[in-house]
């Protein structure tokens, strides 16, 4: 009776743990979306339905309204009324600096420019690293170990520590002073940043086949490459996928590098950059920040549910990076 | 056999280097050729033009004696340590939550995984919509629910405040990673040696601190000292957040990036950085790679 008894009041606790967590985790996007909806004066609502829905964000975001109308903050509204002795072109200079349309948040064209950075570097980076990861994990030649060591070492070398000599050699070399050579750095700075990463994984990956199969490939008369391609490649599906979705992401949601080359380029800002452009650039911008939060997201959270089944259980790839 | 012909071994590793070559070149030119240029750069004085003037250990000299340096040193280590606790604390509980067995267990798993995979630029804002003080329901429960301060102010204004909020974001955002590593080792204890216990009479405390934990050691100091590498390099997740919590990549950030752009002495930062970054990954290549 007692051990019942414990025992229902355990399954509560473990039920609240676990809605605890959930909620812990997924709060931030549940009050992004409901920000993204509200209406300015809904702001300061703590309840989290909007009290009336409003599109406005998603369609000024998205383009989807022909004339934007921005809309007053309430501050700014408060201030007007408050103080009555403004000249009314003083007036109209305030209205119009709140109101200004001139810095909308041309989201596709962000969309497209994070898309091309990510999808180039992470698709080189996935090429180079699958070759040189085979040759790593499965060839033997002077200097192999130390190559592989290396790899666990620049691994862990990132961001912050080679941002400036790489600053520094691309500004001596003059390419960020173009559109084209600026873009040429960041991808090949991309592909360096997923390149340690790729081919840490897929090593570990190839190990795990077994070599028997590669021994009855070179019987039937494959070559290196072959085997590569027509055993190694599809073996690692799972893997390659995993590891591209990570690369991609990486290069998806840098902020750094980018924030310091695409400085001066305002028409090739990434997301991550014209995201925090937008933030600091007026006041009172919450539901648009919000939704170009949650659509910044949306595809790296897609690619991730597409490769969730090759995470979970007890198929570990071996580490990953972040 | 002639001399210039090679062994089928002599050419697979040709082979095998010519395969290699690609990474190597990029990683060299990139990453190695870049940390020594960077040792260069900083013994000389850069110029925003261009311009170097070589000055010895000058601006070393100068980050030492500057005490916002050591102060961001200070807030390095606390905010990695109180991060890395707190995210190996919160993954192995959530680890151990969901090694069992509950309704909707698959669907758990995947929301918990979002923090970890969305890109730190969208879940910033929401974290700092949350503590503003106007709009966010933190203040919202402190003030007008709870009524534990008088006012509202600016949490992450503040930065005796900030560093908190940036140590939980960190967690946030990291310890899925963390849980993952963990169950997946959690997976393959051997379940004999529950039952085993079970039979000598331990409960589920007993158990946990004589087999789970002791099977979970290694993957944990592994994890640990991941975290603290990766999190003593963090610049993203604490700048976008909040640039009042000066970590010491935020510090070279804002030194040599803004205002008057002192790359030189950013690069001495740098070194200093580096120098401590490898202390950690020898620890880490001497201890868990041996494991």
């Amino acid at each position: 009776m007692v051990n019942k008894k414990n025992k229902v009041i355990k399954n509560i606790g473990f039920t609240l743990l676990v809605l605890l967590i959930v909620t812990f985790c997924i709060f931030p996007f549940i009050q992004m979306l409901s920000t993204s909806l509200k209406f300015s004066w809904d702001w300061g609502n703590p309840s989290l339905v909007p009290t009336e829905i409003n599109t406005g964000a998603y369609s000024e975001i998205l383009g989807l309204s022909e004339d934007i109308a921005v809309e007053l903050p309430a501050s700014v509204q408060k201030l007007l009324d408050e103080t009555p002795n403004l000249t009314s072109a003083q007036r109209a200079t305030i209205v119009e600096k709140y109101t200004d349309t001139s810095d909308v948040f041309p989201f596709f064209k962000y969309f497209f420019n994070s898309l091309k950075f990510s999808l180039i570097a992470s698709l080189c980076s996935l090429i180079i690293a699958i070759f040189g990861a085979y040759s790593i994990a499965r060839m033997k030649y002077r200097g192999q170990k130390l190559i592989q060591r290396g790899v666990l070492f620049v691994y862990m070398v990132g961001g912050i520590l080679l941002l400036i000599p790489l600053y520094k050699i691309t500004t001596t070399l003059g390419l960020t002073g173009s559109e084209g050579g600026t873009t040429l750095s960041l991808v090949i700075i991309y592909i360096v940043q997923t390149l340690p990463v790729c081919l840490y994984m897929l090593g570990n990956s190839f190990r795990s086949i077994p070599f028997s199969i590669e021994e009855a490939a070179f019987i039937e008369g494959y070559s290196r490459f072959q085997t590569i391609v027509r055993i190694i490649i599809p073996l690692s599906f799972s893997a390659i996928a995993t590891v591209w979705v990570y690369s991609f992401m990486i290069a998806w949601n840098e902020y750094l590098f980018a924030s310091v080359f695409l400085k001066s380029y305002t028409n090739m800002y990434t997301l991550p950059i014209a995201l925090k452009a937008l933030f600091v650039s007026k006041n009172a911008i919450w539901d648009r920040v919000s939704a170009a939060s949650l659509l910044t997201a949306v595809p790296v959270v897609i690619l991730f549910m597409l490769i969730q089944k090759f995470l979970s259980g007890n198929k570990s790839e071996g580490g990953v990076k972040e | 056999m002639s001399t210039t012909k090679l062994t089928l071994g002599q050419k697979d590793a040709r082979l095998g280097f010519k395969l290699v070559l690609p990474s190597v070149i990029i990683i060299g030119l990139l990453i190695v050729y870049p940390i020594f240029y960077n040792i260069y750069l900083s013994f000389f004085n850069v110029k925003m033009n261009g311009d170097a003037f070589y000055i010895g250990f000058e601006n070393y000299n100068n980050v030492l004696s500057d005490p916002t340096f050591w102060a961001s040193v200070g807030t390095t280590f606390f905010f990695v340590i109180a991060s890395t606790i707190l995210t190996t604390l919160m993954g192995l509980m959530v680890a151990l939550v969901m090694n069992k067995k509950f309704p909707l267990r698959g669907l758990v798993r995947s929301l918990v995984l979002l923090p970890y995979v969305a890109p730190v630029i969208s879940t910033v804002y929401s974290w700092q919509f949350f503590f503003d003080p106007v709009n966010g329901i933190f203040m919202h429960l402190l003030v007008d629910v709870f009524h534990l301060s008088a006012s509202r102010f600016n949490l992450i204004g503040d930065p005796q405040y900030a560093i908190w909020v940036a140590i939980i974001f960190s967690v946030w955002k990291a310890f899925p990673f963390t849980y993952l590593m963990i169950l997946s080792r959690l997976q393959t204890i051997d379940n004999t040696l529950y039952q085993a216990a079970e039979i000598d009479g331990a409960g589920d405390i007993r158990k946990f601190w004589s087999i789970t934990l002791p099977e979970l050691y290694f993957v944990m100091g592994s994890i640990v000292l991941l975290r603290f590498i990766w999190n003593f390099n963090k610049f993203e997740e604490v700048y976008l957040l909040t640039d009042n919590v000066k970590v010491l990549s935020v510090y070279t950030y804002f030194k040599a990036f803004t205002g008057s752009m002192d790359l030189g002495q950013g690069s001495a930062l740098v070194v200093i950085q580096f120098s401590l970054l490898v202390g950690l990954i020898l620890i880490y290549v001497k201890k868990v790679l041996k494991w």
